[in-house]
């Protein structure tokens, strides 16, 4: 395992992010195991119905619809939870990724071989991508076992559609953390800003459907683009699908650039 | 010169403005032991890692192996063992593990160079780095840096943390890697270790390299303050005229001088009495400037407005 600094990642982390997984995957398992006893759930409905429309896009932007096991999904884990699951991950490693080593001091160490910069930055991220998507399908084999176990018809196609934004929510994030640890050899620096951004992005979305002069700003937040298409009923949007994929593929140039031209802290 | 392992041409490094290097010119040349001395701060670590480019120079520049440090730096690296000042290990690996792991990113073939020096110097390479003592992760360190058999090897403060048995373990170590042709660069901050280890040594402090002499010209100058206490009271006379002694002062049974080279002269002039007592001061770092330099270190500060940095007073004391 540890013939490169990818390997040296999985070596360091795959326990971590196994139990990550395990603890991603009791979310949906639970929410969709107690769908069929939320015996009250017509009434929700009704209340959630009162609600005027614009409130309604705060949660979600489907339309509420709880009739469902996706719609109860999509308010209750793919709102929030979800993404936090998959963001905590994400910003957290891509935030420490040059930063952490550099603030530990590893990184002379490590950088006196002869491996380029750039390099390092590469195969960490290849590294992350892996646990992130091994974060992925423990949220996806969570809500599968979920269903079987209490017998509910969920479209698990659209399931793994849903959960795909989310990580790739994760990805443009991770891209910003690292980029910005990259850039100030800061760890939580770099992981909190990137959070904050995060969640100011949740915020941007949400209140977008409410507030008319929000709403042409919404598409500068990333949840806009991981959930305003509602991808748990209609699949993922290409066009979304490549500005998150472009959010984290920026991050990381500007990471590996950064990177590549800094002076290194001791 | 084309076949210098180092050459460093007027490479400054500024941050802000105490800290960093100026201008300086250095010259490693193959198979000698090179020593870096000069206080705390005085841009020792700064020199070695633009040299290894983990930072860049403001102007100058540096060749190893006749290699630019920046352009070619993944090849230069290659070639280099390197010790960290403030050594940082991987805490979650093990010894074995972090040979491992390097040996891969250096593309050799196994860590058998690794496990021989750690044999020498008794490493255990079994155990998780978290738990082990300073002087052991010291000593894993000195184990990765020579495990490839680099033509160069750059030790930042290599014996700090170790014992005196595995100091003297690694001065073998550096006798033998001498013999065998290695080049090493060795940065210090203690005077006797870089006598006791190098050919030449360049002497660096605020940044800007005050000179580079050889070892044996570094010794025949040397500064000692010495202390002698005698059975019967002693009088001046009899030291006055001894050769290389100055600051004479003598208070009943006790003398006090500074000797410039050898102490032999003095010594033998004492021994015609009942000596009970002497303590040799190795010299600080700011004494040997002093002495060596005076205050002309080329526009920087009096040394009065520097506060003393580098090795304390060394004081060995032998009872009569």
């Amino acid at each position: 395992m540890l013939r490169s600094v990818f390997g040296k990642v999985i070596h360091d982390q795959w326990r971590i992010v196994l139990g990550w997984a395990a603890f991603a995957g009791i979310w949906p398992a639970m929410y969709v195991a107690l769908y069929p006893s939320i015996g009250a759930i017509g009434e929700l409905q009704r209340m959630l119905e009162q609600f005027p429309p614009a409130l309604r896009e705060f949660f979600a932007s489907s339309s509420l619809d709880l009739s469902s096991p996706e719609g109860f999904l999509n308010m209750e884990l793919f709102t929030f939870v979800a993404p936090l699951l998959v963001l905590a991950y994400t910003v957290v490693v891509c935030g420490g990724a040059t930063a952490g080593e550099e603030e530990r001091g590893t990184l002379d160490l490590l950088l006196a071989n002869p491996i380029p910069r750039w390099r390092v930055v590469v195969e960490k991220s290849a590294a992350f991508v892996i646990g992130t998507i091994v974060i992925g399908v423990g949220m996806w084999v969570g809500a599968a076992v979920g269903a079987a176990a209490v017998g509910v018809d969920l479209d698990l196609g659209l399931v793994g559609q849903a959960i795909v934004s989310s990580l790739l929510l994760g990805f443009a994030l991770g891209g910003l953390a690292l980029a910005l640890g990259a850039l100030t050899g800061r760890r939580w620096l770099a992981a909190g800003v990137s959070l904050m951004v995060a969640i100011a992005g949740f915020f941007l979305n949400g209140l977008g459907a409410l507030v008319d002069w929000l709403e042409p700003w919404r598409p500068i937040s990333p949840f806009y683009h991981y959930i305003s298409n509602d991808p748990l009923t209609n699949g993922l949007d290409p066009g979304n699908v490549l500005v998150l994929v472009a959010w984290a593929v920026v991050g990381g140039v500007i990471a590996v650039v950064a990177f590549e031209r800094r002076d290194l802290a001791r | 010169m084309p076949d210098a392992i180092i050459h460093t041409e007027r490479l400054t490094k500024r941050y802000g403005h105490a800290r960093g290097i100026t201008d300086v010119d250095l010259e490693v040349r193959p198979g000698e032991v090179f020593g870096f001395l000069g206080p705390n701060g005085a841009g020792k670590t700064t020199t070695i890692r633009l040299l290894l480019d983990f930072i860049r120079p403001t102007s100058g520049r540096a060749l190893l192996f006749g290699l630019d440090s920046r352009r070619d730096s993944r090849a230069v690296r290659r070639r280099i063992g390197y010790l960290p000042g403030e050594l940082t290990l991987y805490d979650s690996l093990s010894g074995v593990e972090l040979l491992t792991f390097f040996a891969h990113l250096r593309g050799l073939p196994s860590i058998d160079g690794g496990r021989r020096v750690a044999k020498r110097l008794d490493c255990d390479l079994t155990r998780e780095i978290k738990a082990l003592s300073h002087g052991n992760r010291q000593k894993l360190g000195l184990v990765q840096a020579l495990m490839g058999d680099p033509e160069l090897t750059i030790f930042d403060e290599p014996t700090l943390g170790l014992d005196p048995l595995v100091q003297a373990e690694f001065f073998k170590l550096v006798d033998e890697l001498r013999a065998a042709g290695r080049t090493l660069f060795i940065s210090s901050h203690n005077l006797p270790e870089i006598q006791r280890l190098c050919d030449r040594v360049g002497i660096i402090r605020e940044g800007r390299l005050l000179a580079v002499e050889s070892v044996s010209d570094l010794k025949r100058r040397a500064v000692r303050r010495l202390e002698l206490r005698f059975a019967e009271p002693v009088t001046t006379e009899r030291f006055a005229s001894v050769p290389g002694v100055r600051e004479l002062a003598i208070d009943g049974l006790h003398l006090s001088c500074v000797v410039t080279g050898s102490v032999d002269p003095i010594l033998r002039a004492a021994l015609e009495l009942r000596v009970e007592d002497v303590i040799s001061h190795e010299p600080s770092l700011e004494e040997i400037f002093l002495a060596f330099y005076g205050n002309g270190v080329s526009g920087g500060p009096p040394p009065d407005a520097v506060p003393t940095a580098g090795a304390p007073a060394e004081e060995v004391s032998h009872a009569a």
